[in-house]
């Protein structure tokens, strides 16, 4: 486990976290419940994220993280049987009207995933491919945008000689780096992370951490993760949930050091999981 | 009872590895050693090993059977004469020899010392088959000889194996040779002279066959145009209007420059024959019996006993061009198949052609749109039972269906100046295409299914999630992920409908095809001809022919082909697939 995190535990203390997004909610979470079937994974959840800051999503396996995350992009509508009631409201629109542009919400929040999921392609069409499927054949700006989010993503140097390769042959977090590059590829405002080091070494996940740092501030990003430390490390906000309820939600710091419930005391501890 | 456990447990839930096996407490010793045996399952490998072993030795030897009859059936085998007892002399190539057991009337006649040593044998004495060819003089092709008839046998070094095109083959010897005025025989007759005599003569014989198949048939071709046109016009003005006493006029002119055109290519070639009957060979059999024929109807001719080795090899292959280039000869027993392989070829493609969208779309549809559920589990369960179908329905159907319903329309709508002769309204290349795309469209839909549901989720949620639609997501990721396995099935789908005969004999292939489906008149691809198929020559050869016997052979042969062509139509299936396996791996867009 050792080294890469340890290092990592200095420039924490260095963080100074803002109090506030800068211009309020981006998103806004409202009594929002989810049921896959018969099974409801979601109570009347409420929460706003704020523009520009990375918020953290914590809790125990089966809890409803990833469930509430792929809500935000609607990534639940692939599932059969499923129904929500109360709404989620990005940029002040409710993203569950029927008459929404999913694929323009899906534009505007890039994804990335559990296990790194590059597609069978160069690295290059990988990182081009949410413009490419947006009708964008300029190859200037296609080359331009494949630099760019490269080097956003922190991995332009690993691959700026293998940009014809295939994506499948990159090691595990280079290949999470490219999702991320992916995802942030076609600009997106958001970007939501499920657990996107959980399949990574401790080198490859100090790396995607220093990454989310960096990001910081360019995008907003929900993370979720398993981590405690990683969720102190890199988030400013901090949402503990359990069961499918949001039991606590507030300032990272806070959470950590002085949760209000004794739940949330219990699980950041370690104590239950 | 276990907090610690537990509370790890739940919180890696995620991380554990489902397939990490379970500690396990090893259970050799439980077990009574009086079961020992099944309960290790050794029977049960015994009886595995043994089953798949005998399945590929049934294959292996299948395929020796089919490669060894099918390679060594061109090679020139000799020519014996044998001398009777009855002092009758035959001659012939010995294909193979049987013990059987001689029948009592037949003993009877028998001189006793032979009968003793039938009687030592129990009754069975050994004989060969002779392929005696000579059909025009004994009417039978093949000869029992019992080896107790022979008086001697010898093997004539002067002694040929003549291929004609009519009759079959003459095993006997060159008498003598007329050319034109001037006859060769005995000393004179030599045999290098004979052979370059030989090439022109068939060269003469391919030429009339071009006159009269390609530009005779290319005017021939031109009238049925004019008559056709003339035809369209009655039916569109009536035979009373201007218009038609117009057209009428015209086509009388047209047909008398094609009839001029004609009768001058008639003549041409009824000069060349005339010429051509000028040069003959006389041959003579054992027993001295004459035979004339015309040069240029000998196919092939040599010295069977006199041959090197180079030589045979020589005819081996001369033989097998026959075959793979020619068009068949005497009822499809001999010559060549080339227009089977073609017609087998086409109708192959053309239903890959077919079934491939087709099954691709309805495989799309069940496992990326329909929403699962009872319906289309029926629905998968109904397509998995149409492979079961037996083909001959098949075949019913596409000529009800197809030939009867939709090609007589097209027939009515389109081709009104044929009828009542059918176009469309009949057995043909397309309707026998698409009769087998519909018989291995559950092939392909399963195998396609099958590919598609081998695509990883987080494929299509990454590709969705980067704001792809379901279509982009499946154009550019599921489907070239997919593809190889879809490819297979094509493949599968194509060795199945290659080697299909049963319905295709209702809907569209013929013993013998007077034309090919693809020519050098418009529109090229003729899809309403009627074709021949491999399969069903082995068939016609073997089942249906005056002498089965002499077609013996030819199914091996043609078998072999017939393996062969779908051995080399699936290995170019599979190239394709595992470029495209690479292609799609790098850059697709
Ligand atoms: N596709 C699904 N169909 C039915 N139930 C699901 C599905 N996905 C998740 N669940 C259930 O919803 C609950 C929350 O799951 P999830 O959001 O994946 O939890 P987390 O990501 O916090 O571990 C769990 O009880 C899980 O079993
Ligand atoms: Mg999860």
């Amino acid at each position: 486990m050792a080294e890469g995190i340890d290092t990592r535990t200095d420039f924490v203390q260095t963080i100074s976290y803002p109090r506030k997004g800068e211009d309020g909610a981006v998103i806004e979470i409202e009594k929002f419940s989810l049921w896959y079937g018969s099974h409801q994974a979601l109570f009347d959840n409420t929460l706003n994220i704020e523009r520009g800051l990375v918020t953290a999503l914590i809790g125990p396996s089966g809890c409803g993280k990833s469930t509430l995350i792929r809500s935000l992009n609607r990534m639940n509508d692939l599932i059969d049987g499923l129904r929500i009631s109360g709404t989620i409201r990005f940029n002040a629109e409710n993203i569950y009207n029927p008459d929404v542009d999913v694929i323009g919400l899906r534009k505007r929040m890039g994804m990335v995933f559990q296990k790194p999921n590059p597609f069978p392609m160069t690295v290059a069409d990988n990182v081009a491919y949410p413009l490419r499927v947006d009708g964008i054949r300029d190859r200037r700006v296609l080359d331009a945008t494949v630099v760019r989010a490269l080097k956003a993503a922190a991995l332009w140097d690993e691959v700026k000689d293998r940009l014809n390769d295939n994506a499948l042959g990159l090691s595990g977090g280079q290949q999470q780096r490219l999702c991320i590059a992916r995802a942030i590829a076609g600009e997106p405002d958001v970007l939501l992370m499920d657990e996107p080091c959980s399949a990574l070494d401790p080198l490859a996940t100090a790396k995607i951490e220093d990454l989310i740092y960096e990001l910081r501030g360019r995008y907003t990003i929900i993370i979720v993760t398993h981590n405690m430390q990683q969720a102190a490390r890199v988030s400013d906000n901090t949402a503990f949930m359990y069961l499918g309820t949001l039991i606590e939600y507030g300032d990272t710091r806070t959470i950590f050091t002085n949760p209000k419930h004794g739940r949330t005391q219990d699980y950041v501890t370690g104590r239950f999981g | 009872m276990q907090p610690l456990g537990k509370e790890k447990n739940t919180y890696d839930g995620e991380h554990r590895e489902p397939d990490k096996p379970l500690p396990q407490a090893s259970r050799a010793h439980d077990v009574p050693t009086g079961s020992a045996l099944a309960a290790r399952g050794e029977p049960f490998l015994w009886g595995l090993g043994g089953a798949l072993t005998l399945g590929i030795s049934m294959i292996v030897g299948f395929i020796i059977l089919i490669l060894w009859n099918g390679l060594i059936t061109f090679y020139p085998k000799p020519v014996c004469m044998a001398t009777l007892k009855n002092s009758r002399i035959i001659a012939g190539e010995p294909t193979r020899s049987e013990l059987y057991r001689v029948a009592d009337e037949q003993m009877e006649s028998l001189d006793p010392d032979v009968q003793d040593e039938i009687r030592a044998n129990q009754g069975f004495a050994s004989r060969t088959l002779y392929r005696t060819g000579n059909y025009d003089l004994y009417n039978e092709d093949f000869r029992w000889v019992s080896d107790f008839e022979v008086q001697s046998a010898s093997m004539p070094p002067d002694i040929f194996f003549v291929e004609r095109l009519e009759w079959g083959p003459f095993i006997g010897f060159i008498h003598s040779v007329r050319l034109r005025s001037q006859e060769l025989k005995g000393e004179s007759l030599e045999l290098g002279s004979l052979y370059s005599e030989h090439l022109k003569a068939v060269r003469r014989r391919q030429d009339v066959r071009r006159i009269e198949r390609s530009e005779i048939g290319a005017v021939n071709h031109k009238m049925e145009k004019e008559r056709l046109a003339l035809r369209r016009v009655a039916l569109r003005h009536g035979e009373q209007s201007d218009a038609f006493q117009e057209a009428q006029a015209r086509y009388q002119e047209r047909v008398r420059a094609l009839q001029a055109e004609y009768e001058q290519l008639h003549s041409e070639a009824e000069s060349i024959k005339q010429n051509d009957a000028q040069y003959q060979v006389t041959l003579v059999d054992v027993s001295g019996r004459e035979k004339t024929i015309l040069l240029s109807d000998i196919v092939r001719f040599y010295p069977a006993n006199a041959l090197s080795t180079f030589q045979k090899l020589g005819v081996y292959v001369s033989r097998w061009l026959e075959f793979l280039t020619q068009e068949p000869r005497e009822a499809n027993t001999e010559g060549g198949v080339m227009p089977a392989i073609f017609g087998t070829f086409v109708m192959t493609v053309l239903m890959a052609i077919a079934v491939a969208p087709f099954g691709v779309m309805a495989a799309l549809y069940l496992r990326e749109y329909a929403k699962q559920g009872r319906l289309v589990s029926i629905i998968r369960i109904c397509v998995n039972n149409l492979a079961g179908v037996p083909s001959i329905v098949y075949g019913v159907f596409g000529l009800g269906f197809f030939a009867y319903i939709v090609g007589a329309s097209i027939d009515e709508l389109f081709f009104r100046e044929r009828l009542p002769s059918p176009t469309f309204g009949t057995g043909g290349l397309l309707w026998a295409a698409l009769t087998l795309a519909l018989l291995t469209v559950p092939v392909v839909i399963v195998a396609t299914e099958e590919a598609l549901a081998a695509v990883p989720q987080s494929m299509r949620e990454g590709s969705l999630a980067c704001g792809a639609s379901k279509w982009q997501t499946i154009r550019h990721i599921v489907l070239p992920k997919a593809m190889p396995g879809i490819m297979t099935g094509l493949i599968l789908a194509m060795a199945r409908g290659a080697g299909e005969v049963a319905p295709l004999m209702l809907i569209g292939v013929v013993k013998l095809a007077p034309e090919l489906p693809i020519d050098g008149f418009f529109p090229y691809l003729h899809l309403e001809r009627s074709f021949m198929h491999l399969g069903f020559h082995i068939y016609d050869v073997g089942f249906q022919s005056r002498n089965s016997e002499a077609a013996k052979p030819m199914v091996f042969v043609t078998t072999l082909l017939l393996i062969s062509l779908i051995a080399v139509m699936n290995a170019v299936a599979i190239y394709a697939r595992n470029r495209l396996k690479r292609k799609y791996y790098v850059g697709h867009f």
